[in-house]
């Protein structure tokens, strides 16, 4: 990587992804419905970030914010200084259901994203591309199946190749392993920070979650919302694990037991949501 | 609107899965005993009532009076004797050519105008009112207005065809490319597909199921309304030969007629349908 050649947080006074003010309102039968309010949040390149909070907090409405697939109704959000204003390639996207094209192949739903990107590189080399993604999460051999044909962490592990293929800087994970199973959703977690490790483009992740031990196990910082409507952020929680992590041993260390009671804490008590929670 | 995807080609291979072949393919064959069986019980129902109809209306030509002429029919099907003497074969040809014809046009045009009226809201308020009070019409009264146009009865028998079609192909697709999941939208968006990825790779093999569902509808009412229509318009054709038939008091040759009409549209059908199995996707 060229160090010396990245900006650095000096040039950007607001952060590289900047979250400034952000309100957004639905227009219901019942009237206006204020989803999330005075949001305010600045992220370093590089960082990984979690959404963690209850149902209907509107962590995803923020995140699909930040992608460009909504609109806020009030305030701004600036990556690398430039406001966002739709979807762009510079943003991937991991969605909680998979999102596949049921009718491509495994091989083919990477490639039309790469395709889509990437609209002058040689054949060749896009086809290269895909495939080394596919390879990167272990789907080689599986190319030419439907996503029908796989399981649940298959075709998540297809969505994660076909987001960083496009070498986006920014990733965007809507509670990525949300509907995997514990184990899956573990070497999932684990292949990820593989990803990130050794993919040079994507630095900077922004993940929605649920699962507190995932979001301390993989993030630098863990926003944690109050509860919706009228959701804001209610704190910020810095984790100070060092990194690599290690899953077994981080989970005798003090720092991982303070951040997972204070979690436990605010998710529980400070903005419990009761009986369906 | 769209049919349920049989799952009797799952059926056979589950049965292929078993570890037993043999037992398998058995099991299969009895399978289609069972059905021709049944099949053959319900034509011998049809048969039996059509005789006891016959002996008590003695106008109605019986199933013994009909079979060898609609036999006679089949064995020579294409010989040609002059415009007012054909065989049915060659009367089946001239009508399928039409109906093809002008389901080719219709659908030529209600596949881009449903898949427009799907994908915008603004097209779909203008057009679905136009669309709602066209749609009820029997495609039979548009023939004037195609006699009118083209002068000939041949041409407006197609014309009525291509309005018969439009119909059920343009509000499928319209429906299929409406439907279409955000989801699949949102995937496009974020991964900045072309319009015409987005048209070939989303949109499409979306509604592609949908669409062929409407194509298939309207190809059975089509092959419905050319028989009405070749009565109107005279000539050739299978309409035509049963309007034909009758003039020549010939009521075994119209029931042969029926029958053969029938059969065809079920080969339509059939065949259509099978196309259907083959591009539809389990999500």
């Amino acid at each position: 990587m060229i160090n010396n050649l990245m900006p650095t947080s000096a040039t950007y006074p607001n952060g590289y992804l900047s979250i400034r003010n952000v309100v957004k309102t639905f227009d219901t039968p019942a009237g206006q419905m204020i989803a999330l309010r005075d949001i305010n949040l600045d992220v370093k390149r590089g960082e990984f970030i979690s959404f963690i909070g209850h149902s209907g907090c509107g962590k995803s409405t923020l995140l699909n914010i930040i992608a460009g697939l909504l609109p806020q109704t009030g305030g701004q959000v600036t990556l690398d200084g430039k406001p966002i204003t739709g979807p762009g390639p510079d943003r991937g996207v991991v969605f909680q259901n998979y999102s596949l094209l049921p009718w491509l192949s495994v091989k083919d739903n990477v490639f039309e994203a790469v395709d889509a990107v990437y609209r002058i590189m040689p054949y060749p080399e896009k086809q290269a591309r895909v495939d080394d993604f596919l390879g990167k999460v272990g789907l080689a051999e599986h190319r030419h199946k439907r996503p029908n044909q796989l399981s649940g962490g298959m075709k998540q592990r297809v969505a994660i190749a076909r987001a960083f293929a496009i070498h986006p800087e920014v990733m965007l994970l809507d509670e990525p392993f949300g509907a995997l199973d514990a184990l899956t959703r573990n070497s999932l977690q684990e292949e990820l920070v593989q990803m990130l490790a050794g993919d040079n483009q994507t630095e900077t992740v922004i993940m929605v979650t649920h699962d507190i031990d995932e979001a301390i196990y993989l993030s630098d910082r863990i926003v944690v919302m109050t509860n919706g409507p009228e959701a804001t952020i209610g704190e910020i929680i810095e984790v100070n694990i060092p990194r690599p992590r290690h899953k077994q041993t981080l989970l005798h260390t003090p720092q991982w037991t303070e951040i997972k009671e204070r979690l436990l804490y605010l998710l529980t008590e400070a903005y419990f949501v009761g009986r369906d929670a | 609107m769209i049919t349920a995807k049989p799952n009797r080609l799952q059926m056979q291979l589950n049965a292929l899965a078993l570890p037993f072949k043999g037992e398998a393919v058995i099991k299969q064959l009895k399978a289609a005993a069972r059905n021709v069986f049944w099949a053959s019980a319900g034509f011998a129902l049809l048969l039996v009532i059509w005789q006891i109809v016959a002996i008590f209306s003695p106008d109605l030509s019986g199933p013994a009076e009909t079979l060898p002429v609609l036999w006679a029919m089949l064995s020579h099907p294409f010989y040609d004797n002059g415009p007012n003497d054909k065989g049915i074969g060659i009367q089946v040809l001239f009508s399928l050519g039409r109906v093809f014809s002008g389901w080719l046009i219709g659908s030529l045009i209600a596949i881009p105008v449903g898949m427009a009226m799907g994908a915008n809201r603004k097209v779909m308020q203008a057009l679905n009112p136009v669309v709602q009070v066209l749609r009820p019409v029997s495609p039979l009264a548009w023939y004037p207005i195609g006699l009118a146009a083209y002068h000939s009865a041949a041409s407006a028998v197609v014309f009525a065809i291509v309005i018969t079609s439009l119909w059920p192909t343009l509000i499928n697709t319209m429906f299929g490319v409406a439907s279409l999941p955000n989801d699949y939208r949102n995937v496009a968006r974020v991964f900045r597909f072309s319009r015409w990825q987005y048209l070939t790779k989303v949109l499409l093999p979306y509604s592609l199921p949908y669409l062929l569902t409407g194509l298939r509808l309207s190809l059975g009412i089509a092959w419905m309304v050319i028989v009405a229509a070749e009565m109107l318009a005279g000539g050739t054709g299978i309409g035509f030969f049963v309007w034909d038939s009758w003039n020549a008091l010939s009521l075994p040759r119209v029931i042969s007629a029926i029958l053969i009409i029938g059969l065809i549209g079920l080969v339509l059908d059939r065949g259509l349908e099978w196309l259907i199995q083959r591009v539809s996707y389990t999500a």
